[in-house]
C-alpha cells in the first residue's frame, strides 16, 4: 500500500481519469439545460466551426460533384417515372391549396390564430457530421442569430430526421433520430389508417439493424397497416403538427403480450444529408 | 525543407485532419455507418502517430497539441468534455514510451496503430458506458464497431505511411 502511494505516475495517472470523469459527468448533467452550452464554449464552437467551413466546402464540393455525376447516369429513367408522378401532382397540389384557403378561412371563424401546424423554416446546410459511433449528430450552418433555438425539429426533403439538441451562435447540433442514447429526445407521433382513425404515441427507440424506428406500448384498437402515414402529432408543444416521419412497417405484440410495438419505416435517409431543415413553431 | 517549418505544418495538419473526420464521416455516411457496422475515421490518430514515430528530433509538442485539439473534438462534435481530451495524450504518452524499445518499420508502426486504436475506442466506451450517454454491450462494440474502425483506418494508413515519411525524411 504504501508502495501504490509513493508511485508518482501512478497518482497523478489516477488524478487525471478522475478529472476526465468529473468534466464528462458535468457536461451529460449539464447537457440538457437551456442555458447549455456556456458561452466559452459557445465561442470555442463558433471558431471551430468557421474553421470546418473552409475545409468542409472542397470536400461537399467533391462530393456534390460526384451526386451530379450519379444523378445524369440515371436521368433517362428517372424522368419516365417522374412523367408519371407529375400529373398526379398538380391535381394534389391544387386539391391541397384550396383545402388550406378553406382551412385558413374556417380558423379565422373560429378565431383560431396559431394551430399547432403552423411553422417556419430555416434552411442550414450540413458541415460534418460527428466522427464516432456513439453519437448520431451533424453540425449544421446555422445557429441563433438564425433564430435556431433548443429541440426544434430538424428535417430533410424527405421527412424528420431528429432535432437540435445543442444552439451556438452560428453553428448548431442535430441529434439524428437514430441516437440510441438513453437521453435521447422522443419524438410524440401519430399514425392515421386508411379509414381516417389515427393512434398517438412515441418513437421510443431505434433498430439500428433493419434501419427502423420504434414506437412501443401501443394499446390503441385501431386497425394499423403496412404503408399508414406517420406524421408528428404536435402533442407536447414543441414540434409542429404534420411534419412527415415515415410509414408502418410492420406491426407485432410486444414482449408481454399486452401492447403492439410498431415498426416505422423512416422516410428520410439518414447516411446521405447535405442540406437540412429546422422548423421554428 | 527546414524541420522549423515543420512545426508549423504540424498542428495545422492536425486540425485539418480533425475537421476532415467529421467532413468525410458526412459525406461517406452511407458506406462508413451503413447499419449495424459503424466505422469511425481517425485521422486525427494517425497524424499524431506519424508525428511521434517518424519525427527522429522529438521536438514537437506533440502532448499539448493533442490535448487541445482532444478538447475541440469533444466541444465541436460530441458536446461531452473529458473523454477525447484525455484518451489522445495518454495514447502520445504511451506511444514516447514504447518508441525506444521499437525497431521502427512499417509493420512495427501499423501494430502499433491497431493498438492506439483499440485503446483510444475502448477508452470512449468504457467513459460513455460508464457516463450513460450510450448503452451497449462489449460483444457489439467489439464486433459492429471496434472490427471495422480498425479495417477503414488501416486501409488509410497503408495509403497515407509513404507520403508521410517521405515528408519527415526530408526534414530530419
Amino acid at each position: 500500500m504504501q508502495k501504490f502511494f509513493s508511485n508518482r505516475k501512478l497518482v497523478i495517472a489516477i488524478i487525471v481519469l478522475i478529472i476526465s470523469f468529473g468534466l464528462m459527468s458535468v457536461s451529460v448533467a449539464i447537457r440538457d439545460r437551456k442555458s447549455t452550452p456556456p458561452l466559452i464554449q459557445q465561442f470555442g464552437n463558433d471558431v471551430a466551426g468557421a474553421v470546418d467551413r473552409v475545409v468542409a466546402l472542397p470536400v461537399n464540393g467533391l462530393q456534390g460533384a460526384t451526386n451530379s455525376v450519379s444523378d445524369l447516369l440515371n436521368t433517362y429513367q428517372e424522368n419516365q417515372k417522374l412523367k408519371k408522378q407529375v400529373d398526379q401532382l398538380a391535381q394534389a397540389k391544387v386539391n391541397a391549396q384550396t383545402t388550406s384557403a378553406e382551412n385558413k378561412q374556417l380558423r379565422k371563424e373560429l378565431k383560431l390564430n396559431n394551430s399547432l401546424s403552423d411553422y417556419t423554416s430555416v434552411t442550414a446546410n450540413v458541415l460534418t457530421r460527428t466522427p464516432s459511433s456513439w453519437m448520431n449528430q451533424l453540425v449544421i450552418s446555422k445557429g441563433a442569430t438564425a433564430g435556431i433555438k433548443k429541440n426544434m425539429p430538424v428535417m430533410s426533403q424527405s421527412g424528420l430526421i431528429g432535432r437540435v439538441a445543442e444552439v451556438n451562435q452560428t453553428n448548431a447540433k442535430v441529434e439524428l433520430v437514430s441516437n440510441t442514447s438513453s437521453t435521447a429526445n422522443k419524438f410524440a407521433v401519430q399514425i392515421t389508417n386508411k379509414s381516417g382513425k389515427s393512434v398517438n404515441g412515441i418513437i421510443s427507440g431505434y433498430d439500428k439493424s433493419n434501419d427502423l424506428l420504434e414506437m412501443g406500448s401501443v394499446t390503441s384498437n385501431v386497425k394499423i397497416k403496412k404503408g399508414d402515414k406517420v406524421v408528428t402529432s404536435g402533442l407536447g408543444g414543441t414540434t409542429p403538427k404534420g411534419l412527415y416521419v415515415g410509414t408502418v412497417a410492420s406491426v407485432k405484440q410486444d414482449d408481454y403480450g399486452l401492447a403492439s410495438e410498431v415498426e416505422i419505416t423512416p422516410a428520410a435517409d439518414l447516411s446521405d444529408l447535405t442540406v437540412v431543415t429546422v422548423a421554428e413553431q | 525543407m527546414r524541420y522549423s517549418r515543420l512545426k508549423i505544418i504540424f498542428p495545422i495538419g492536425l486540425f485539418i485532419a480533425l475537421f476532415l473526420d467529421g467532413s468525410l464521416s458526412n459525406v461517406f455516411a452511407g458506406h462508413l455507418f451503413s447499419y449495424p457496422y459503424t466505422s469511425v475515421l481517425h485521422l486525427v490518430l494517425l497524424w499524431l502517430i506519424f508525428a511521434i514515430f517518424l519525427d527522429d528530433r522529438d521536438d514537437l509538442a506533440i502532448g499539448i497539441w493533442s490535448t487541445f485539439v482532444g478538447l475541440v473534438f469533444d466541444w465541436y462534435y460530441t458536446g461531452i468534455i473529458g473523454v477525447y481530451m484525455i484518451a489522445l495524450p495518454l495514447v502520445v504518452y504511451l506511444c514516447r514510451q514504447i518508441k525506444p524499445w521499437l525497431d521502427l518499420n512499417f509493420l512495427t508502426l501499423l501494430m502499433v496503430y491497431i493498438i492506439n486504436l483499440t485503446i483510444v475506442e475502448a477508452f470512449a466506451y468504457i467513459w460513455y458506458s460508464m457516463g450513460h450517454v450510450i448503452n451497449s454491450n462489449l460483444a457489439d462494440f467489439a464486433v459492429f464497431t471496434l472490427g471495422p474502425t480498425i479495417a477503414v483506418n488501416l486501409a488509410i494508413f497503408v495509403i497515407a505511411y509513404y507520403p508521410m515519411r517521405r515528408l519527415y525524411l526530408s526534414v530530419n
